[in-house]
């Protein structure tokens, strides 16, 4: 029985290595989602507006990668947003108030986000918290120790230049922000796909003890896995940063769900195991497409928080649907 | 054939936004607001949204809901609909100076509400005078406790230009009262009712023998009367709020709790003078740097006119 679910597990996870295939219903509905806008605004289909959406779903794009991995071993990680709020804010004390170099900030604020990623790694593991219990309890005290640094006030005075880097677009394209952003999108695909350290988390999620009598050390990814997610919000904060020019403690309240949002529908399971970065980066984009789209169609604030939601229902109801008849 | 139609519509007004903008006529206004869910800010959108129907200009509004990269994504989508002028309210103490700078690279009048960016100011800046109205709602309530007791401040969001404004002025109606006695602050997130409750519990658990609080807010104050409602020292407190809301004007109007006092602000006039301001700024014309609506003290007797017209 354990036998045919790994080698099923091991089927599936080479499918989705060379595939889209677990995507191809999010795929759809973003297209659509294009054709849609295109047909109702003027402005959507532009060069111009293509660029803007990449710079407003960096921060997201980055973030749901590494909450596409915790998911993956089905894990869930609800700290991103406080971790990289604490990171932005260890960012700007370090560069700002500090006066040390930027370079030296920029890793003090990728070492405490990890930091904070590994601790709640060895609490899931080593003390067998629920991941939703130990992450909750970094997501507050993270946010606790980011409005700590400056007692709740925003820091502002960054060196021109890191402005400059979400704002100039090298070859009239790419922002160094974006450039960033698609770097974590190929990396974390060619993981994925060609490493046995991707294939891992899968076995992870299909079933961690298997994994373990396979001979994967189980605990030790478990820990790496909530490391890079935290290490990736860090990431994510510090060009947060530079396209803000401040950071302030009270960034990234509830980034996490959207995160998770941009998981599932981009049609990775809650229960682990399935899915992938492929997807996530389709459900990122549409939901970047969807607020940029209904941003130019000048929809009331109020009925997009409303279409949104429907969006998510819809993309999980499909997928299910899907499962579900096949 | 309608697609066809649209894409190549869509191309050429790509083409045509590229080449920058030579009338000075507004056409399409944009509005940034931080949060529509403080009536304050609702205020302000209905002033701009009621006189531009009027004047039949065109009105992009987005709410940020507090979140500064929010807006910043936002205010791109705005300028990609190619809009005139450019109403702005930051959201969050940052205050982000990159919309301001978005703004001012596509050469539109940038209007500043309530709040200004640091570093990087608008055409002109609209906020009410926020310390004397604030020394004045303090003084008043100073008074109506005798000139003495222990007083507790629920601030709004920290660093905020309304927040350290209206603190500068209350704490000057502090320093001339030596017998009063600031024993509590505390700051809110949101300026939400919900927060001042919470708050205003704590600080009532804190200091039974409390007696002034001022809520930089309305919806601060409102939250703080209910608390000392339900801690059953309505009695004994007075409170003060500010900006004078709507639900806020019709409970003082019924001069029965211990909310007594707010400063009334003329919001639907700061949503009217802003868009003026753009339309000057776009013609050439010269505006003031800053411009301050008043705020008017009310105490509960006079809220019920402020009820049937907002300023």
């Amino acid at each position: 029985m354990t036998a045919t679910q790994t080698l099923r597990q091991e089927k599936s996870s080479l499918r989705e290595a060379f595939s889209f295939s677990g995507a191809t219903g999010p795929l759809i509905g973003l297209l659509l989602l294009c054709v849609f806008l295109t047909v109702m605004t003027d402005s959507f289909l532009s060069f111009r507006n293509f660029l803007n959406i990449l710079d407003q779903i960096t921060v997201l794009g980055i973030m749901a990668v590494g909450m596409t991995l915790v998911i993956l071993i089905g894990g869930i990680d609800l700290s991103v947003g406080s971790v990289m709020a604490l990171a932005m804010m260890v960012l700007g004390y370090l560069n700002v108030e500090a006066g040390m170099p930027m370079i030296i900030a920029i890793t003090g604020a990728l070492l405490v986000a990890g930091l904070a990623g590994a601790i709640s790694g060895f609490l899931i593991t080593e003390f067998k918290v629920p991941a939703f219990i130990a992450t909750l309890a970094m997501m507050s005290i993270a946010r606790g120790l980011a409005n700590m640094i400056t007692d709740g006030s925003q820091i502002i005075g960054f060196p021109a230049w890191f402005n400059m880097s979400a704002i100039i677009r090298y070859g009239g394209f790419l922002t160094l922000t974006v450039a960033v952003m698609l770097a974590v999108f190929v990396i974390a695909i060619l993981f994925q796909r060609y490493r046995a350290g991707g294939r891992m988390l899968y076995a992870i999620g299909g079933n961690p003890e298997v994994a373990r009598l396979a001979g994967i050390n189980v605990k030790r990814t478990t820990i790496l896995v909530y490391t890079s997610c935290a290490l990736l919000s860090g990431l994510a904060g510090i060009l947060l940063a530079a396209r803000l020019d401040s950071v302030q403690p009270s960034s990234g309240v509830a980034y996490e769900l959207d995160a998770i949002a941009a998981v599932v529908i981009g049609g990775t399971s809650l229960s682990g195991g399935t899915g992938g970065i492929g997807g996530t980066i389709i459900g990122v984009l549409i939901i970047g497409v969807l607020r940029n789209g209904l941003n130019l169609l000048n929809v009331s604030p109020f009925l997009q928080a409303v279409i949104i939601g429907l969006v998510i229902v819809l993309a999980v109801a499909a997928e299910t649907f899907k499962h579900r008849k096949s | 054939m309608n697609i066809k139609l649209r894409i190549a519509a869509a191309a050429i007004a790509t083409l045509s936004a590229a080449s920058p903008a030579l009338a000075a006529e507004v056409k399409k206004v944009g509005l940034a607001m931080p949060n529509l869910q403080a009536d304050f800010f609702n205020q302000i959108k209905l002033g701009v949204e009621n006189y531009t129907k009027e004047l039949g200009i065109e009105l992009i509004v987005v709410d940020a809901k507090n979140d500064t990269a929010t807006q910043v994504s936002q205010v791109q989508d705005m300028m990609t609909q190619g809009i005139d002028a450019f109403i702005y309210i930051p959201a969050g103490a940052a205050a982000a100076a990159v919309p301001t700078r978005l703004a001012r690279a596509e050469g539109i009048p940038v209007i500043n509400v309530d709040r200004q960016p640091d570093g990087a100011p608008g055409d002109t800046f609209i906020a009410g005078e926020s310390v004397e109205s604030a020394y004045q709602v303090c003084k008043y309530i100073i008074e109506k406790a005798g000139g003495k007791g222990k007083m507790a401040i629920i601030h709004g969001q920290k660093g905020t230009t309304p927040e350290v404004l209206r603190f500068e002025g209350c704490k000057r109606a502090i320093d001339e009262n030596p017998d009063v006695e600031l024993v509590a602050q505390q700051y809110s997130q949101m300026w939400s009712p919900d927060e001042g409750f919470n708050i205003a519990q704590n600080m009532l658990q804190a200091n039974p023998d409390l007696k002034i609080i001022f809520g930089q807010a309305d919806a601060l104050a409102m939250g703080a009367a209910k608390a000392t409602d339900v801690a059953g020292m309505s009695d004994q407190v007075i409170i003060g709020g500010y900006d004078g809301d709507i639900a806020a004007l019709e409970y003082l109007a019924k001069c029965d709790g211990p909310f007594i006092v707010t400063a009334t602000q003329s919001t639907q006039l700061m949503g009217r003078l802003a868009v003026d301001s753009a339309i000057k700024v776009a013609a050439g014309e010269k505006v003031e740097e800053r411009q301050t609506p008043n705020a008017v003290l009310t105490p509960c007797e006079d809220a019920r006119q402020y009820v049937e017209k907002h300023p």
